[in-house]
């Protein structure tokens, strides 16, 4: 699909182009969640809430005052990004320093069962359906290793005796595949079952 | 931008204002944002599973865990037959409708966002109501809106209405006739149909 700059798209949107408010929430929605994901610390539910007030206030804010330089409208959207984000984490630091600490003892953990509801669960079903299907342990250790321990390749084809061709060729098959998975929402009913029991 | 600048976005690795040039990189191209953002997923869907148990990514297949899985399906079926036994099948409600053309436009109107950090619930006002709720919605997708009672940490829900399609990217209308209902705090639900993705929640109280 082709790119609108930004200077096109701001001009259609306070001309009252509602067309236009759907390219821009197309064009605009992958990078933003991109950009919050980092910062969002696996909260899904909070991620699409970003992701959802950023877009509103950028198309308001065209619909309005429209913003300095109209070309510059995705550094613009991604600064609104950022501000929330931010906005967000100090009111998440305030509530925990307002919290009642008999009550934070009553609950031992309460984070957990937040973080479990809130995180994205398609992507841990993906995942299990990834790794009931790679053959050898060693590529599923390989994928743990490199994503969640940040181990360097070399160390990673040291320990496991693979050829830095081999790793390569099985990381991006895994990349390829996780795709794959989520693109088809494949998932059987073991995979939905797994995550509850 | 090339795979080892997404590996070391993703790793955290990246100094803050290469990070903010990659943010933007992705905002003016979302395919290559796609990839990226199927990267993040990648780790955080393994960020899950380990949590669980590292056992996963040793282990073999176990029959007996498919046996579990397959008693539970079929658990999960019966439920799921008798869910929409006595809950779909219920008669649709005029407490909660459409807005279609030639459809009473509705005594007052009212307007549903989320806002952060607001503290306020909005009220909704006497009679028949149109109600605007605002969010971010897909063209050419269709809505489903639940109307829910709250009571003592517990949604009922009163009614609900499948197959709403948003009258612009960034509103949906519908009825809410006020007077059916009692006094207390209400929500509407409205979620994407056949996504997973969660549904927003919109609160509002009757006097």
């Amino acid at each position: 699909m082709d790119f609108i700059p930004g200077g096109e798209l701001s001009r259609r949107i306070r001309d009252g182009d509602t067309s236009a408010e759907s390219e821009l929430i197309r064009q605009f929605e992958p990078g933003l969640r991109v950009l919050l994901r980092r910062r969002t610390g696996g909260d899904y539910g909070l991620l699409q809430d970003l992701v959802q007030e950023t877009l509103l206030i950028v198309i308001q804010r065209l619909r309005g005052d429209g913003i300095d330089d109209p070309q510059k409208l995705a550094a613009f959207a991604a600064q609104t990004a950022r501000n929330l984000a931010i906005a967000s984490l100090r009111k998440a630091e305030r509530q925990r320093t307002d919290v009642d600490s008999e009550a934070t003892e009553r609950n031992a953990d309460p984070a957990r069962g937040v973080d479990r509801i809130a995180s994205d669960l398609e992507a841990g079903l993906a995942v299990r359906a990834l790794l009931r299907e790679l053959p050898q342990a060693r590529d599923r250790l390989m994928l743990k290793r490199y994503y969640l321990e940040d181990h360097d390749k070399d160390l990673i084809c040291q320990e496991l005796d693979l050829s830095e061709a081999a790793f390569n060729q099985a990381l991006s098959r895994a990349r390829r595949r996780f795709r794959q998975i989520i693109e088809e929402r494949g998932f059987a009913k073991r995979d939905l079952l797994s995550l509850g029991l | 931008m090339n795979q080892d600048q997404i590996d070391e976005y993703i790793a955290g690795s990246m100094s803050e204002a290469d990070a903010q040039a990659f943010e933007e990189y992705c905002l003016a191209n979302p395919e290559f944002a796609r990839q990226v953002e199927y990267e993040q997923r990648l780790k955080s869907g393994l960020a899950q599973v380990a949590r669980g148990s590292t056992a996963e990514f040793v282990r073999s297949e176990s029959p007996l865990r498919w046996n579990l899985a397959a008693a539970a399906g079929i658990l999960i079926a019966i439920f799921a037959v008798f869910y929409a036994w006595t809950v779909g099948g219920r008669a649709p409600s005029t407490i909660l409708a459409a807005v279609v053309d030639g459809a009473p436009a509705g005594d007052t109107s009212m307007r549903l966002a989320l806002v952060r950090g607001s503290d306020s619930i909005p009220t909704l006002p006497d009679g028949l109501v149109r109600v605007e709720i605002v969010g971010l919605f897909e063209a050419g997708n269709l809505y489903s809106v639940a109307l829910d009672r709250r009571e003592q940490n517990q949604n009922d829900t009163v009614a609900t209405l499948n197959d709403q399609q948003p009258s612009s990217p960034m509103s949906l209308d519908v009825l809410i006739d006020g007077k059916q209902l009692r006094s207390g705090s209400y929500s509407l639900r409205v979620r994407k149909q056949a996504s997973g993705e969660e549904a927003l929640d919109f609160g509002f109280e009757i006097p």
